[in-house]
């Protein structure tokens, strides 16, 4: 029996020690849970590209800690239960080291409690639901970060603007939004920022997404006559309301988070959306040296132009790659901890620094309408 | 709500339901012949607009003839989709039928989003942001083309079906199979034309709704669960009763839209469905009078 141990004990070490080396040379993973299919999927598509975007400048620039990095996507079809088990499965494998995203904030939330027993990091790159801040870092969840502004941030900085540059505008906002966490959180932060200036919405209107057909609301709003129209909407929800309202006539400014990259030209150049003035956290015209490298970059990758997606995914999987680099290990408590002390500049220009609920804040592009063009009206601090 | 606002909701409603019509349509005319309820027909509808999408903006065929290619390319979809796949079930248990719609279409929508991406398309027409003036309504013309296109549709179907030997034929297999047969009719013959007329009729709404609807690979998923709705209501396999069902659905929507927020209008179609399943399972218009 003895001399049979020896050759079965140096099988196993050596066993272990090629297992330890083919982990050593493994790419360092990054989960990442998106809607690749469904009605969201283009701009799960989107981040997705930002975020193969920041891995492959990093891998070319030889890597972190010695090794490459991958990217894990798996499909939540913007949808809760779908981003659990999209997150459900990357815990069981243990191989991701942070998560990015969920983008739709719904899924956002449903995926918290469970990167937080797992104790793996979440990075949101995309959702913007004020319920995803509250319920993250000081008392709550301290593996959520979330780098882009939350819908309470733009708003404040939107109304901020409107009542110093048109207050008459301000005055009688109505929403219309898709029915989820990102439209109804979006209604209700629209309405906190009002309230700070004694107003307060005039009416909410939720449609499910994916719903193709706007003609009644688009009536009912024309009758009502507010003095802007607060669009919370995403995807071809976007084209079907911007077709339909200069179809209808409606002849009301927007505001809010319409994505005026999706509204198409035609409609943008006809004048039809003038006086319209909408806070986002990206455009792709703000001019900044890091931005423009950005855009070229991303352009000539995916021979498309970037859009606010894929620009958060992009900022979100570099503070995470940061991240890992100054925690000196690829694992997720480190990376958490090393989260926390994060100081990177973005491509926008602010700095990107946590604050006791992991919330960053960078700024918000206020954009107008004018002459049948969007016109970076503000940066503003969020 | 003034005159004006109401007048307005009215059409829109008018206009909507004949939407849904054009869509329910094609599926009763199915289900009503043989029997197989097309889980696939929302994804047929998707294709239709995406050909139209790619007629009209890639190769630059105009908007009239778009919708023509298109329907006459539906309708020989239709023709292969009963040869290849359907034909083969006759008989076997309705199950199956099920099982092999709902497949078909989540490979038609999940291979429309790989080849194509889910990137959101809108068609430009020359009628594009062209209307309509009613007294204080408007009526876009694409949506004012979509209805006539439905009634001319609507029409042609109803006398294919009640003044011809083919039509005639086709709803002698829907009423008795077994007797058809012993007549001389072919049943075979009258089914593949009964689905290449559904697939057809979606095609058609495909071909006319992309330049009103944005065209992407799950766009089918609204409005074909509207049209289950509809022919439920209807009675299953009544044309009639899924045009007039359809019709009256559109237009309670919109005018419910006039006061109430749109999650809530969603829900009228699948309400009124449920109690018409409780109260009147065969329907409003009952499978009596079926095709």
């Amino acid at each position: 029996m003895r001399v049979g141990l020896s050759p079965v004990f140096a099988a196993t070490v050596c066993a272990l020690m090629f297992s330890a080396t083919a982990r050593a040379e493994d790419p360092i993973q990054i989960g990442a849970s998106l809607p690749l299919t469904g009605t969201a999927a283009f701009f799960g598509q989107h981040s997705r590209w930002g975020a193969e975007l920041a891995v492959a400048e990093a891998n070319a620039a030889g890597g972190v800690l010695g090794r490459q990095i991958a990217l894990d996507p798996q499909d939540n079809r913007c949808n809760p239960t779908e981003a659990v088990k999209s997150v459900s499965q990357m815990l069981s494998d243990k191989k991701d080291v942070a998560i990015l995203d969920g983008l739709c904030s719904s899924a956002i939330l449903a995926m918290m409690p469970l990167v937080e027993r797992a104790e793996v990091p979440l990075v949101v790159a995309n959702g913007t639901a004020t319920a995803i801040v509250d319920k993250s870092g000081a008392g709550g969840n301290k593996w959520v970060f979330k780098v882009n502004p939350s819908d309470g941030s733009l708003a404040d900085a939107l109304v901020g603007y409107l009542v110093e540059h048109e207050k008459d505008k301000a005055a009688k906002i109505a929403v219309l939004g898709e029915d989820t966490d990102f439209g109804r959180g979006g209604a209700q932060a629209l309405d906190a920022a009002l309230g700070k200036f004694g107003m307060k919405l005039a009416s909410s209107d939720f449609y499910q997404q994916g719903t193709p057909d706007f003609t009644a609301v688009f009536t009912k709003l024309r009758s009502e006559k507010p003095s802007m129209i607060a669009v919370y909407a995403v995807g071809a929800d976007v084209q079907n309301i911007a077709r339909q309202y200069v179809s209808f006539g409606v002849g009301i400014p927007f505001t809010g988070r319409l994505l005026t990259d999706l509204v198409p030209p035609e409609i943008m150049a006809s004048g039809a959306l003038d006086g319209s003035v909408v806070a986002q956290a990206y455009a792709p015209e703000v001019d900044t040296p890091a931005n423009h490298a950005f855009v070229d970059a991303f352009t000539k990758k995916f021979g498309k132009p970037p859009n606010l997606l894929s620009r958060e995914g992009y900022e979100a999987a570099c503070v995470v790659i940061d991240a890992i680099k100054r925690a000196g290990q690829a694992d997720p408590a480190a990376i958490r901890d090393a989260l926390e002390k994060t100081d990177l500049t973005s491509i926008l220009g602010a700095q990107i620094k946590f604050d006791d609920h992991h919330l960053a804040h960078d700024y918000a592009v206020i954009l107008t309408v004018k002459g049948g063009k969007v016109v970076i009206a503000a940066l503003n601090k969020t | 709500m003034d005159f004006a606002t109401l007048l307005q909701l009215l059409i829109n409603g008018l206009v909507l339901g004949v939407i849904y019509a054009l869509i329910a349509i094609g599926l009763a005319l199915i289900f009503g012949v043989i029997e197989i309820v097309n889980f696939a027909h929302g994804e047929l509808y998707m294709l239709g607009a995406v050909a139209a999408y790619f007629l009209t903006m890639n190769l630059g065929i105009g908007f009239w003839a778009s919708i023509a290619l298109v329907t006459i390319g539906a309708f020989g979809v239709g023709i292969v989709l009963y040869e290849l796949l359907l034909a083969p079930l006759a008989g076997q248990g309705f199950e199956r039928s099920i099982l092999l719609t709902l497949g078909l279409s989540m490979v038609l929508q999940n291979g429309a989003m790989f080849l194509l991406t889910s990137t959101p398309r809108l068609e430009t027409t020359p009628y594009s942001y062209r209307f309509l003036v009613l007294g204080d309504a408007r009526v876009p013309l694409l949506r004012l083309f979509a209805l006539i296109l439905a009634l001319v549709a609507f029409g042609a179907v109803y006398v294919t079906l009640h003044h011809t030997r083919t039509g005639k034929a086709m709803r002698g297999v829907a009423q008795n199979r077994a007797a058809a047969l012993m007549v001389g009719i072919d049943p075979r013959a009258a089914a593949r034309l009964a689905v290449a007329i559904g697939v057809g009729l979606s095609g058609l709404a495909g071909a006319a709704l992309a330049p009103v609807y944005s065209v992407h690979p799950v766009m089918g998923f609204a409005f074909v669960f509207k049209a289950f709705a509809v022919i439920i209501i209807g009675g299953l396999g009544n044309i009639l009763g899924a045009a007039i069902s359809a019709v009256s659905l559109g237009i309670v929507e919109s005018i419910a839209g006039g006061f109430l927020p749109p999650a809530f209008v969603d829900a009228i179609a699948f309400i009124a469905m449920i109690l018409i399943l409780l109260l009147r399972p065969q329907g409003l218009f009952g499978r009596g009078v079926r095709v």
